[in-house]
């Protein structure tokens, strides 16, 4: 096997893992929100969380390199965090892209646990935070760790946006999906096929995952 | 000041529940066509559903008051409340479902009479999902009672339940009457039940109380039951022989009834169906039947219902006149023997039409 794939793999899973974290507080609190409360501006919200669906991921990326860079908005405040060109901007890109799955996943979760279930739980004298953590999170979390489990597979593949924001570099911000454009661009094409296979691997277990865990029925749905 | 005081106007889909209710009974039957409100009507006194209008008073704590701008919360309510599906929380055991009730302060003490009286003692590991629907309903009861309600409301499933599996429901709503001090608002499909459990009777149609009363009046009444009523009988087991007991009702009557496993001393309910009872109008009791029951009695009122008559005897025994009872009858019969109020007749029935609905 060739010498860059194993640090590509452990790049790939460690961006993805640490994208995941990121974006997943957010994402299952934003698929709370849009599931179970309503406010001024919520079709916006929805909306906007839903653009980097659509939007090409080199315009995400874009967008989070004129952000942070050192004359954009947050880069001018100090703020840059160090993002661009390194292992965090890699992580950044990815948890941008994976973030809309995980909230729109997790909303589908909340929506699919019976609301009389969370009253009848206000009912018998349980605080609201004692009904989200005793009934309604419980009871969604399959659907939430099917979200969790999207968005990590989200950041296993991002390409676009990550190689605006970190760059390509070996062993640092290099993912399988950086390295399969490298080896194509030098006409490794044999190389390329191998690291395909080995991410559809990779996405074959986490889709895998996520259907077992979506369709799974009974008492620990 | 009554019990439990009701005045709600609560739009709903295609009308307007409009109902003013005084309460005083014990229990509190609900009886109606599907569609009638009935639900509606516990769902806002459980502070489920929010009333245009109205006011809501349990043992003179006010609920809600649209006038004085009072809502509480479903929480502070003090309202058990056993809706139709139960909602019996699908991840937790049973033990921890009842015990659910007590987060609005319920004790050790009546998690455990709830326990004994529903006998769920047997359940308390089970998941909910492998439950029976009967046994979700005695654990969604257990539960609400754990909360230490003021006011219990149940609302009796009516889809796909068969009658004898609805009645299962029935022996443990009597024992929650007799163990719990706590009012009961009672939704029920089944005269019969209503009967049983119930000393007070409403019935809703249109979100509109079309009659109010005693549970054999209004449901005997016309325009309620069909005529396949069933008359419920409520006694002590006096003497139990080799097949059938005898059933002391109050004040003095002595009604054979099948054995079915009573011991004396039981306190136990019947049904009867109006259309088993046969009147004789014969001066002297009849004699030379199979049937072991034939009780004095006078007739007291005789209404039409659709093509049949159902007739109201009240029986009578040396210690006075017992519960009324009612009788199906043809109109031919009716002009036949000549029946009509204050006539003394004799009213016969089978020991076997006689049928335990339940031991209290």
């Amino acid at each position: 096997m060739d010498g860059s794939v194993l640090p590509a793999l452990s790049v790939t899973l460690r961006v993805a893992l640490a994208a995941t974290v990121l974006c997943g507080l957010p994402g299952v609190a934003l698929g709370y929100l849009l599931a179970r409360r309503s406010f001024p501006g919520k079709i916006a919200v929805e909306t906007l969380s839903a653009l980097p669906l659509v939007l090409p991921p080199t315009a995400v990326g874009f967008l989070l390199l004129r952000l942070f860079s050192l004359d954009g908005p947050l880069g001018a405040a100090g703020l840059s965090f160090d993002v661009l060109l390194t292992w965090k901007g890699a992580v950044l890109a990815s948890a941008a892209m994976a973030f809309p799955l995980v909230a729109r996943t997790a909303r589908v979760a909340f929506e699919g646990v019976e609301p009389r279930l969370e009253t009848m739980a206000r009912s018998l004298g349980f605080s609201r935070t004692r009904v989200l953590v005793a009934v309604t999170l419980p009871l969604a979390r399959r659907g939430l760790l099917a979200a969790v489990a999207l968005g990590f597979g989200r950041a296993l593949g991002e390409f676009g946006a990550t190689a605006i924001v970190a760059g390509s570099i070996a062993g640092e911000t290099q993912t399988l999906s950086l390295l399969i454009y490298e080896e194509l661009n030098l006409g490794h094409d044999a190389a390329a096929l191998r690291l395909v296979g080995l991410t559809a691997v990779l996405a074959f277990g986490v889709l895998f995952a996520v259907e077992r865990l979506l369709r799974a029925k009974g008492v620990a749905r | 000041m009554s019990a439990v005081a009701i005045r709600l106007e609560l739009a709903l889909g295609a009308f307007e529940l409009e109902c003013a209710l005084e309460l005083d009974s014990k229990s509190v039957g609900i009886f109606g066509p599907s569609g009638a409100g009935k639900t509606s009507l516990l769902e806002a006194v459980a502070g489920w559903r929010r009333p245009r209008a109205g006011r809501v008073a349990v043992g003179g704590r006010v609920l809600f008051d649209s006038a004085a701008g009072v809502d509480l919360p479903p929480g502070a309510r003090g309202v058990g409340y056993v809706p139709q599906e139960g909602l019996l929380f699908p991840h937790w055991d049973v033990r921890r479902n009842v015990r659910a009730g007590r987060g609005r302060g319920g004790g050790e003490e009546l998690f455990e009479r709830a326990l004994d009286v529903l006998e769920l003692r047997p359940l308390l590991a089970r998941g909910v999902a492998t439950l029976s629907g009967g046994e979700r309903q005695r654990v969604a009861l257990a539960r609400a009672l754990c909360s230490a309600p003021e006011l219990l409301l149940f609302d009796e499933p009516l889809g796909g339940l068969d009658l004898p599996l609805r009645r299962r429901i029935l022996p443990y709503l009597v024992r929650v009457r007799e163990a719990f001090d706590v009012p009961l608002l009672f939704v029920s499909h089944d005269p019969t039940e209503v009967q049983a459990v119930c000393d007070h009777v409403v019935v809703l149609a249109q979100g509109r109380v079309t009659a109010e009363g005693a549970p054999l009046a209004v449901l005997g009444g016309p325009g309620v039951g069909g005529t396949d009523f069933e008359n419920v009988l409520r006694g002590e087991v006096a003497t139990s022989g080799e097949a059938t007991a005898e059933l002391c009702v109050p004040p003095g009557l002595r009604v054979q009834v099948p054995l079915r496993g009573l011991r004396e001393g039981d306190t136990a309910l019947f049904g009867l169906r109006a259309d088993d009872i046969l009147i004789s109008v014969a001066p002297e009791p009849p004699r030379g039947l199979s049937a072991r029951n034939v009780l004095p009695a006078r007739v007291v009122r005789l209404d039409a219902r659709g093509a049949d008559v159902v007739l109201c005897a009240v029986p009578l025994s040396a210690a006075g006149p017992g519960p009324e009872l009612l009788v199906g009858l043809t109109p031919g019969a009716v002009r036949e023997l000549e029946l009509a109020p204050g006539r003394a007749v004799h009213l016969v029935f089978k020991t076997q039409s006689c049928h335990l609905l339940t031991v209290v």
